[in-house]
């Protein structure tokens, strides 16, 4: 009897199936996400490249506190498509769930695991009482030393993947088909960035700028950086792109 | 002042407990049972804090029973002697922990091996070729360790056991009588200390010395 | 500590550690068993000790064995020596104000990784609310501490070899358990190196 969507005897969940075995309350949450705003994620040799257009819908907004793309812990990142205040929920609990995991272990979880868990809370959306879906879909990006770099999705129903490279919400299909023709093995993490702004600029709305784009990247650490030296922590290897370092990628 | 003893030999186990119950120097009975049969072939003998042991032993035993009315098969001595540690251990860190010490017996009759498992009010448990409890221990335990050896037959464990009585009535001021019983493949028996050779008669007739186990099998369904 | 009795130690050599514990359970200065072994394995390049009081040996094993068998199973790997000592640190922690009565010693050699492909052998220990300490040299812990800290402090030496390292810690907890009431009743050794662990069981003073 607590937590979210526990209203007693008269909670039921709003997703339930249809008779042709459909629920189509994560149906309406994908159609949630496709009208949301084109994100995209491209996995590279050395690193992870996550990007997102970032719509401001008055000129009179300060963009600068915006923010789609979120640091979950040093190694983590996430961004999304759909809902912005479902992402911001999601963030919180991924971050309090990163937390709890250094807490335990002494380390911040390895991607999988995170994607894992959170996905799991995704999931609970789809089968409790008194509650919706999530209205977002998340490309999450990592690098530990167990699997190295990985790039996740994870959708409204709970289901999650791991990519080369994927596009979600407005844009999706025809990133996706320009990331195919794009993508290759070998790709550095400067090629993946300048693909992700190419496949971002297909179907842009308005002018490309620093203001208008968020990029987010994981990097590759040398063993040199994982040698933990007292009083020090470890760098992140996953960090945002500042707005300078932005427009110069915009420039080139 | 209480005491109790448990022996393994080659392919049985022996287990004997005073039967004086009272409080302080005032023996109030004298042929009070403290060993409880668990399942056809697993036995115990407890003492402790009066009420807190008869209350946990029956405890002990409904559960065992229960598990082998679930599962048609009795839970086996490891893990019984596992089950019923973990049960005392969560005790002894709750508002109300039961003080019991126990000896737990057995034999497996899937390896056809006993087992003696020397357990406390704490969650201890020590896995053991002989072992006693209470003040005897400081009698007895001496005793078995000369007299005690690997692979013993029955009579020989008997009279380890006897040797160790007969410590306990030299070395202590009161005076105590021992149940006894003695596990082996063919489930429990009842063993009388007094007798020359008890043994003899588990052999002449084992249907007579039978203790009566819970053995509950029963039909589902018709 | 002083009820039941145990002590364990163990000491890191070159490319290899080694952990070992006496055998004795006992109850106060009565000796009850002496096949106790409070040593126990992770994986095979990891085993930690836990003397302390005997009934929460056996509740914080069960408890960590049931902790690293799911971490193995969503993490898809084996647990390091590191992350496990923190692992059993919070475990302990999680009973602040109702400890349990153990000194855990936690040994083991770290797989390599592309990042670290040499990874250096590793021990560490914690007192019974979690506080980790990793020696270079050796860690002791139990109602023999005291002893094993004097014998080991003249035995132990930088790079000890595999052999020369089981030697070493042999004759510390052997000469350490001898001058130590509450523990002793036979001694078990663990070697661990890169490749193999070898497990040998001593002949010691039983009285």
């Amino acid at each position: 009897m607590s937590g979210p969507g526990s209203g007693g005897a008269y909670s039921f969940s709003l997703t339930t199936f249809s008779p042709s075995g459909k629920l189509v309350q994560i149906e309406h949450a994908l159609a949630a996400v496709a009208g949301g705003t084109t994100s995209l994620g491209i996995k590279a040799t050395n690193g992870i490249v996550l990007a997102t257009e970032k719509k401001a819908p008055s000129l009179l907004l300060d963009t600068t506190a915006l923010e789609k793309v979120a640091p979950i812990c040093p190694n983590i990142g996430f961004v999304y498509s759909g809902m912005g205040p479902d992402f911001r929920i999601l963030v919180a609990k991924a971050r309090k769930i990163a937390q709890a995991y250094w807490k335990v272990y002494g380390e911040y979880p390895p991607t999988k695991v995170l994607v894992q868990e959170v996905a799991g809370v995704v999931q609970k959306a789809t089968q409790s009482g008194g509650v919706r879906p999530y209205g977002i879909s998340l490309l999450i990006a990592g690098w530990d030393s167990h699997r190295g770099q990985s790039l996740w999705q994870i959708d409204p129903s709970g289901s999650y993947w791991a990519w080369k490279a994927s596009a979600i919400g407005k844009n999706m299909v025809n990133g996706k088909t320009f990331l195919e023709k794009r993508y290759n093995d070998d790709l550095s993490l400067e090629d993946a960035i300048h693909t992700a702004l190419l496949t971002l600029k297909e179907g842009f709305e308005g002018q490309m700028t620093e203001q208008t784009i968020e990029l987010g990247v994981v990097t590759v650490p040398t063993a040199e950086q994982m040698q933990e030296k007292p009083g020090e922590r470890l760098p992140p290897t996953f960090r945002k792109l500042t707005e300078s370092e932005v427009r110069d990628y915009l420039s080139l | 002042m209480e005491c109790s003893f448990g022996i393994t030999g080659k392919d049985y186990v022996l287990i004997a407990a005073d039967t004086s119950a009272g409080r302080s120097i005032v023996r109030m009975k004298s042929d009070e049972n403290k060993i409880k049969t668990l399942g056809p072939h697993l036995a115990m003998a407890y003492g402790g804090e009066p009420g807190d042991t008869n209350n946990f032993a029956e405890y002990i035993e409904r559960n065992l029973r229960l598990y082998h009315i679930r599962n048609h098969f009795p839970l086996l001595p490891p893990s019984a002697s596992a089950w019923i540690r973990r049960t005392l251990a969560e005790s002894i860190r709750s508002r109300k922990p039961y003080a019991v010490n126990l000896l737990l017996g057995g034999y497996d009759t899937t390896t056809d091996l006993p087992h003696l498992y020397w357990i406390d009010y704490l969650g201890t448990k020590a896995i053991v070729p002989y072992a006693a409890h209470g003040m005897g221990v400081y009698v007895s335990l001496s005793t078995m360790d000369k007299w005690w050896y690997e692979g013993m037959d029955k009579r020989e464990g008997i009279e380890v056991l006897k040797k160790c009585v007969d410590e306990v009535e030299k070395r202590l001021t009161v005076a105590l009588k021992f149940n006894c019983i003695l596990i082996d493949k063919n489930g429990i028996h009842k063993i009388d200390l007094s007798e020359q050779d008890p043994i003899a008669k588990v052999e002449a007739s084992p249907e007579e010395t039978a203790v009566e186990a819970p053995n509950p099998p029963i039909e589902v369904g018709a | 500590m002083e009820l039941n009795g145990g002590s364990v130690v163990a000491m890191i050599g070159k490319d290899c550690v080694a952990i070992a514990s006496d055998l004795r359970l006992g109850n106060q200065s009565v000796g009850v068993a002496s096949n106790f072994e409070k040593v126990f394995p992770v994986n095979d390049k990891l085993y930690y000790g836990i003397p302390g009081l005997a009934s929460d040996v056996y509740t914080l094993r069960e408890h960590l064995r049931f902790r690293v068998n799911m971490y193995r199973m969503k993490e898809e790997r084996e647990i390091t020596p590191k992350t496990f000592t923190h692992l059993v640190s919070s475990t302990l922690y999680e009973k602040r104000f109702g400890p349990f009565f153990v000194e855990p010693v936690v040994a083991g050699i770290p797989s390599p990784t592309p990042l670290d492909p040499h990874p250096r052998p590793f021990i560490s220990t914690m007192d019974t609310i979690g506080c980790i300490t990793t020696p270079k040299d050796f860690a002791v812990a139990g109602t023999a501490a005291d002893k094993l800290y004097g014998v080991a402090e003249g035995l132990w030496e930088p790079d000890l070899e595999p052999e020369d390292l089981f030697e070493t810690i042999s004759q510390t907890l052997l000469n350490a358990v001898d001058r130590d009431a509450l523990s002793g009743w036979g001694v078990v050794v663990h070697l661990i190196t890169a490749d193999k662990v070898v497990t040998r069981t001593l002949r010691a003073r039983m009285d």
